[in-house]
């Protein structure tokens, strides 16, 4: 443990001499965290979508006996941002990213929605880019919560002329004025009827009597069945509270593992090749150290370093998430619990990297290696795990996907024990094979 | 490298040349001697402790000399490392302590590299090519270094090209060539033609 400790001072005191190094070590969890911030600011935010309407949009719009105020629907989506702007700008805007979407409401939008007669459209353009698909199901909500209040208004306009029918009285539907006896009255003339001495007539107004009767009935219903053709399924969210599984916080939790996974790996490799550039591997090898004891030194600097790193890169993460107000970020009380994640993923990148640099025994080379076989191995954990069952094991053979499952569970599952505990088997298991693997590979050095 | 099996002693007080041209496998029979290479049969057995000269100077070039001198000290477990540093730095005649290693010339940088072999005291010197990059005046204080070893009852091994050095310093010479000792005995005795065809590589450089 002395020369382990010794050797961890000298590597410290080293790096803390190589201004670029530390620099850049301190710059790209900065970096990191911007970027992040962005997301998850970009996470919290309503997507700018364009509206174009030509024909301008009704302050009134009468359904039934209910009164719509179309432009303060638009005007307060809670999904997107509806920005009014003239079709040419709207253009522009798409073509330069400063909208996401545009909506236009075409002509003769309103007297459709007014007449009952054939549903309105709302023409949606989006752009091929990757933000497409969030903001068509961001207006497609919009659409359908407008929809659902429209609905409402729609069912009680259909009802009054269902009413209409039962008990009669003047009505217009469209432009057409009318006026209807209505089934009970009918019902009551034909009872009326059936006390006609005349017994054919009394025998056909009592059957007519019964149709009206069974009429009046059904017609009675169709409210309630109005209501529930409506809507034959309703989605009844019920907030559970606690951590929400938010965009930003799956985007936290990749952010660290990349950011440990490309620092550790390097450092791990740039680490143990050091050594043999210095040329004092022999000397250390020569009875001081012993190779088990360098590899583990390098292993536990680099999880000094990443894990450090990833602490800092959490923190800000978490001011980010406090200051910027989104939801689903309680990240304080979780941080001992990361901090155990963070250093187990990081002596398991750290060893992996260091098997590397042994491998491949020159700093230049290791490098590039060590760059070459994290960016692949990062991304075969993005595979889910139905897609390529081969793909998944060889992923699941490489830190990453432990150290995102770990952070992701120890920041926002309510219950993280057994979770959190199996990757953390799962981590240091790894570290484990990755440093025995390393301690053979180091003979190679010399 | 492959060394052939060879069966080698130096001798408390003696001083040993060991010669060869290039690609000989005198670098590796000293770091195997040293310890930084394990040989694939036999053993080393070292009565006391030993002390390495690389080659190429084995030190870390952002730390200052005493820096390094004080970390492989701790390393080795010395039990008064400042009392140690300072001896060593005093053998070598460096006096360059602010300067990271790194900085230093190359000259420099080899006799804080035996500095380091020194710590300790050891017994046995292993030296490569020590006077590879000094000049006249340290190399001669190198050899001043080399005799106070020899007459304070210590062993020294020390690869060169210089056959004109290993003459006028070793006791003994060896003679290495594709890994296979060819000559062993006085250094006076020895005449290159008699072992080798590229023996130019042998020749004295004049230095």
């Amino acid at each position: 443990m002395r020369a382990i400790r010794l050797l961890l001072a000298k590597d410290v005191l080293l790096l803390r001499r190589s201004p670029a190094l530390a620099g850049a070590l301190i710059v790209y969890p900065l970096v990191v965290a911007l970027l992040v911030g962005l997301v998850v600011r970009y996470a919290g935010e309503r997507p700018r979508v364009a509206l174009v309407a030509p024909e301008g949009l009704p302050s009134v719009l009468v359904v039934g006996k209910q009164t719509f105020d179309l432009q303060q629907l638009f005007d307060s989506a809670k999904e997107v941002k509806l920005v009014r702007m003239p079709a040419a700008q709207a253009d522009s805007q798409l073509a330069s990213g400063q909208v996401l979407a545009i909506l236009t409401v075409p002509k003769g939008f309103t007297s459709d929605l007014r007449g009952l007669e054939r549903s309105p459209k709302l023409i949606l353009r989006t752009t091929r880019g990757g933000l497409s698909t969030r903001v068509v199901e961001k207006l497609r909500s919009f659409v359908y919560s407008t929809n659902l209040d429209l609905q409402k208004a729609y069912i009680e306009a259909n009802l009054s002329a269902v009413n209409l029918l039962l008990h009669g009285g003047d009505g217009q539907i469209g432009k057409t004025r009318f006026s209807l006896l209505g089934v009970r009255r009918a019902r009551a003339e034909l009872a009326v009827l059936a006390r006609s001495p005349d017994p054919a007539v009394a025998a056909r107004a009592k059957k007519l009597g019964t149709f009206m009767g069974q009429l009046s009935g059904a017609v009675g219903q169709v409210g309630t069945f109005l209501r529930a053709t409506a809507n034959p399924i309703q989605l009844v969210h019920v907030s559970q509270g606690g951590r929400s599984w938010i965009l930003s916080a799956q985007v936290q939790a990749y952010a660290l593992a990349l950011a440990l996974a490309f620092v550790a790996v390097l450092l791990g490799a740039g680490a143990i090749v050091a050594e043999r550039e210095e040329n004092v591997l022999g000397r250390l090898v020569g009875g001081l150290v012993g190779f088990g004891r360098l590899v583990a030194e390098k292993i536990a600097f680099v999880t000094l370093v990443a894990a450090g790193l990833g602490l800092v890169l959490a923190l800000v993460f978490g001011l980010i998430v406090e200051l910027g107000h989104v939801s689903g970020g309680q990240p304080w009380p979780r941080v001992p619990l990361l901090l155990a994640g963070l250093l187990l993923a990081a002596a398991a990148f750290g060893a992996f990297g260091v098997l590397v640099g042994a491998l491949a025994r020159e700093a230049g080379t290791a490098t590039l290696i060590a760059f070459l076989v994290a960016l692949p191995l990062t991304l075969v954990a993005l595979v889910p795990h139905g897609t390529a069952p081969v793909v998944a094991w060889i992923g699941a053979l490489f830190p990453f996907g432990h150290a995102v499952h770990a952070f992701t569970v120890a920041l926002y599952d309510r219950h993280p024990a057994r979770l959190f505990a199996r990757e953390c088997v799962w981590l240091g298991a790894l570290a484990l094979a990755y440093g025995l693997a390393a301690r053979a590979a180091a003979r190679r050095l010399l | 490298m492959v060394l052939e099996p060879t069966d080698l002693e130096v001798a408390p007080g003696e001083v040993v040349a060991l010669g060869g041209p290039n690609g000989a496998g005198k670098s590796t029979l000293l770091s195997i001697l040293a310890g930084a290479l394990r040989p694939s049969g036999g053993s080393v057995e070292a009565s006391s402790e030993v002390g390495w000269m690389p080659q190429r100077p084995a030190l870390y070039g952002r730390l200052t000399p005493r820096e390094n001198l004080e970390l492989f000290a701790r390393l080795a477990g010395l039990a008064d490392v400042a009392a140690a540093v300072d001896r060593a730095l005093s053998e070598v005649g460096l006096d360059v302590e602010e300067r990271r290693a790194a900085e230093l010339s190359v000259g420099n940088q080899q006799r804080l590299n035996l500095a380091i072999g020194l710590l300790g005291e050891p017994s046995v010197l292993l030296l490569d090519e020590p006077t590879a990059s000094l000049d006249a005046r340290r190399r001669g204080a190198l050899w001043a270094l080399v005799a106070r070893a020899r007459d304070a009852g210590d062993a020294v091994l020390f690869a060169t090209h210089n056959l004109d050095e290993a003459r006028r310093v070793a006791d003994r010479l060896l003679v290495l060539e594709e890994g296979r000792l060819v000559y062993q005995g006085p250094p006076g005795a020895y005449r290159e033609e008699q072992t080798t065809p590229n023996a130019h590589e042998h020749k004295d450089t004049g230095l």
